[in-house]
């Protein structure tokens, strides 16, 4: 067996030796031999919805016949002690866990008591949940000159801020929400600044030079021959999640974060359309890339993380040009990918309000304060009656100014609140019971007014709390 | 602080100690040589994207590239590495691909994974974000004696806050000239990006109470600005470009070869075929007494009227010149002027009262908004100005 030099917050575990004595007995007692068997492997499953991150490990450990204590640690790290399971991949039947410590005054360690029925070597696989280490997925879109296609491109970058190194991990990365009813880092009972103040230490311990050379080796994977290519990721679904899986090895140390390629380059056909709609885009006018996560957008192989989405455009001069960044929730297979890149200063966009009049007026009579002329029996005021229902009509003009040079698809959504009539030769649905959604294009460099009259009922002729729609002619006034 | 930007020195580590000679000689640590090309583009509302080119050393095998910054304000998540395609005429260029890029904890740096296919050189991209580099927009107007025409000249102005020098670094705004300038640091560059000669100017003159007010409450006299509007397109020699949004200063000619400064206004963004409207002064020389002759309510039935107003405008245009003046009035506002505010929007017509000669400009008047317009005729030779009145006569209806 070999020893590993660690560092204060490495995980290990500590073979008891023949001279031992037996849990539980061990925990009163000094350790006068051990050993620390290193890990073979190890294999990073990351979650991204949550903080966790299952670590699965394997080492080789020798047995005696008869009873082995195994102590297993984890000081200043983010380990759930809860999560850790001890499994023996050979000689299964010949070896048991007969029961587990976790010692009183030694928060971050177990014992485990392995009762053995051989005399030698044996590979056991530990895992356990850890927090602090995460990964998050983003994508950098470059759009063409004449804005008909985006280069999309998707990355994946593993933060690792566990308090532990994994060198040469198997990383797979989880896109999905899983359900955790209590929080890794509460369980670890390791604040997460613990954590922070403990890497600083560990952090100015290790020279820029220490680092670099560490980080060195993250480059190179499992084998002597360096790859020629960025890894690929396979990726696979799981229940509800996906799952990807790193190519080879990564080692990610502690405090560093590591970004690689998850989608490879292609090219996304892209559709342009000019979108209001006050509660998602404010009131404002913005110009959206549409897109789809399918095959025929040369996608849909995966789902696509939350993530962030930054998006350039080639300047027609060598160049870029920078439009705009946003965080996008998960796309599934087939669904929309939408990117709002804000106003568009050429496209000015204002509601008129043309003309406003009101008719089918209702008066409350009382029938107390009535006069009447004698000699004119037609005259009647009715002093005390009350205006109690009546119908608001107004004019609308959307008048769009396009002053660039491409046409403009236009979608509008505005809720009208009340009992409402929309009139208007525009084609124009429902969008919800009080929402009237139209679209139109208007042609490059030119303007048009989209007319519509909205009658509101109010007072006693409300009848409704709804929108509906007519096809009638509205004329300017 | 010197900024610690970028270093030039070539580091290569041929091994690592903590690994095998053999098995990493192909590893090497290099730091990004001298700047080859440097674009900043300024086309971006907020955001200042810088564009350089790097010729990097390459072994065969991986190779890491080293990016460190301090001091300046480069957004870490924009930062682009593309190999830029070698020219066709060489014999046989790398196959250079990235294969992932590390950041290390507490510091503005970044290790690119490059993987080569040969040993030789490789010109490569990297685009970031960089902040307090930022850009904004000035006009000088110089009008002629006459206000027919103006020179209207468009200046870009770069402030660079960055902590950073640029050296011979491309500029472009996203239109118009493509500048080769230097920019040191804490500098403030300001260039000359159009210059439109014998642009029209059309002045207009507008009286609007609710807008611009009075200008001697007590005689009822309403301030009348005058703007001076500047189409932009090519009829008016301008329409090359958009009008980005920033200060104009407008001269004028004042016939003695000089000029004198007149006044100042934002210009706002204006596109393609749009107007610049530009709010130059106050004019004096043109005298609106604004009162409200009539005031009526009529009653329809039980709390339902209809209210009759009449606003007066008494007008005298001093000015040796002929002038058409835009009268314009908030319709909901005289209403609140002489009833109260029920809350409502008002339903109106024009009456049969109203004397401007063309009635209103529907296409600028609104629910809520009329506009008119009257001619003024220049003063007398004998100094003296008529005076013309003008009546808007609205017929407020259903209020209560």
């Amino acid at each position: 067996m070999r020893s590993v030099i660690s560092r204060c917050f490495l995980m290990q575990l500590i073979v008891g030796c023949a001279g031992l004595a037996f849990v539980p007995a061990l925990p009163a007692e000094n350790v006068d031999l051990s050993t620390v068997p290193d890990r073979d492997t190890v294999q990073l499953t990351i979650y991204n919805s949550e903080d966790i991150t299952l670590v699965r490990e394997t080492r080789k450990v020798s047995f005696k016949k008869g009873g082995n204590p195994l102590q297993f640690s984890w000081a200043n790290t983010l380990i759930d002690p809860t999560s850790v399971e001890l499994r023996f991949l050979t000689d299964p039947d010949k070896l048991e866990v007969l029961d587990t410590t976790f010692p009183r005054a030694k928060p971050h360690m177990l014992y485990w008591n392995v009762a053995s029925e051989i005399d030698g070597e044996a590979t056991i696989e530990i895992t356990y949940f850890t927090s602090g280490i995460r990964w998050t997925a983003d994508y950098v879109l470059v759009a063409n000159r004449e804005e008909s296609k985006v280069g999309f491109e998707g990355f994946v970058r593993v933060h690792n801020n566990s308090g532990e190194e994994y060198e040469e991990a198997q990383v797979r990365l989880v896109v999905g929400k899983i359900n955790l009813v209590e929080k890794i880092a509460q369980l670890a009972q390791v604040t997460i600044e613990e954590v922070k103040e403990m890497e600083e230490e560990s952090l100015a311990r290790l020279s820029k030079g220490v680092k670099r050379s560490l980080m060195s080796r993250t480059a190179m994977p499992s084998s002597a021959a360096a790859p020629e290519a960025p890894k690929e990721m396979i990726k696979e679904g799981l229940s509800e999640y996906f799952i990807y899986t790193i190519e080879g090895t990564e080692t990610v140390a502690n405090g560093w974060s590591k970004r690689m390629r998850s989608l490879k380059p292609v090219d996304v056909p892209l559709q342009i359309q000019y979108r209001y709609r006050e509660p998602e885009y404010g009131q404002e006018l913005v110009r959206m890339y549409l897109m789809r996560n399918d095959k025929d957008s040369n996608l849909g192989t995966t789902p696509l993380p939350d993530g962030e989405v930054r998006v350039f455009r080639d300047n027609g001069r060598d160049g870029l040009s920078y439009l705009m960044a946003q965080s996008i929730k998960y796309v599934a297979i087939g669904d929309k990918i939408e990117l709002n890149l804000g106003p568009d200063p050429e496209v000015i966009f204002e509601l008129i309000r043309l003309k406003f009049w009101r008719d089918n007026i209702w008066l409350h009579l009382t029938g107390t304060d009535v006069f009447r002329r004698v000699d004119a029996p037609d005259i009647q005021v009715q002093v005390n009656s009350s205006v109690v229902g009546w119908d608001d009509h107004a004019m609308y003009a959307q008048r769009v100014r396009n002053y660039s040079d491409k046409p403009v698809e236009l979608e509008v959504r505005r809720p009208l609140d009340g009992h409402v009539d929309f009139r208007s030769e525009l084609t124009a649905t429902n969008h919800d019971f009080r929402t009237v959604q139209y679209t139109s294009t208007v042609p490059a460099s030119e303007q048009v007014d989209l007319l519509y009259e909205v009658t509101t009922h109010l007072g006693r002729n409300a009848k409704q709390n709804n929108v509906t729609l007519e096809t009638a002619e509205v004329m300017k006034p | 602080m010197r900024p610690r930007f970028l270093t030039v020195l070539l580091v290569l580590l041929a091994t690592l100690s903590t690994v095998s000679p053999q098995a990493f000689a192909r590893v090497k640590l290099i730091t990004l040589p001298v700047r080859q090309r440097v674009e900043i583009q300024l086309d971006h509302p907020q955001a200042t994207l810088v564009e350089e080119e790097r010729i990097v050393p390459l072994v065969k095998g991986v190779n890491q590239v080293d990016f460190s910054w301090a001091n300046t304000q480069i957004d870490p998540n924009t930062i682009l590495f593309r190999v830029l395609p070698r020219p066709a005429d060489e014999s046989k260029p790398l196959d250079v691909k990235v294969l992932s890029v590390s950041y290390p904890p507490n510091e503005n740096a970044l290790v690119w994974q490059v993987a080569s296919d040969g040993s030789g050189s490789a010109r490569v991209r990297i685009s970031y974000l960089l902040g307090n580099l930022t850009k904004s927009f000035n006009y000088r107007a110089v009008a002629t004696n006459d206000e027919r025409t103006l020179v209207l000249s468009q200046y870009i102005r770069l402030q660079n806050f960055a902590n950073e020098e640029f050296g011979s670094t491309g500029l472009w705004a996203g239109f118009g000239t493509h500048f080769l300038k230097a920019i040191g640091i804490n500098e403030t560059k300001q260039m000359l990006m159009e210059k439109y000669e014998q642009v029209p100017i059309k002045k207009t003159y507008t009286a609007s109470t609710q807008e611009f007010g009075y200008l001697d409450r007590p005689q009822n006299k309403l301030t009348i600005p005058m703007h001076y509007v500047l189409k932009n397109n090519k009829a008016n020699q301008m329409g090359k470009a958009p009008l980005q949004f920033g200060k104009v200063r407008i001269f004028q000619d004042d016939g003695r070869g000089s000029t004198a400064f007149i006044g100042e206004d934002w210009g706002q963004f204006t596109p393609l075929q749009d107007e610049m409207r530009l709010y130059v002064g106050t004019a004096q020389d043109v005298v609106v007494v604004r009162t409200i002759e009539k005031n009526e309510q009529k009653r329809v039935a039980g709390n339902l009227y209809n209210r009759e107003v009449i606003v007066k405008f008494e007008i005298e245009n001093f000015k040796d010149r002929a002038i058409t003046l835009d009268v314009a009035e908030n319709v909901r506002a005289v209403r609140n002027e002489v009833s109260s505010d029920n809350g409502r929007d008002v339903e109106w017509v024009i009456g049969p009262q109203t004397t401007f000669p063309d009635g209103i400009d529907q296409q600028r008047s609104t629910f809520d908004k009329v506009v008119l317009h009257t001619d003024l005729p220049a003063r007398g030779a004998d100094g003296k100005a008529k005076k013309v009145v003008h009546k808007l006569h609205l017929i407020m209806k259903n209020e209560w």
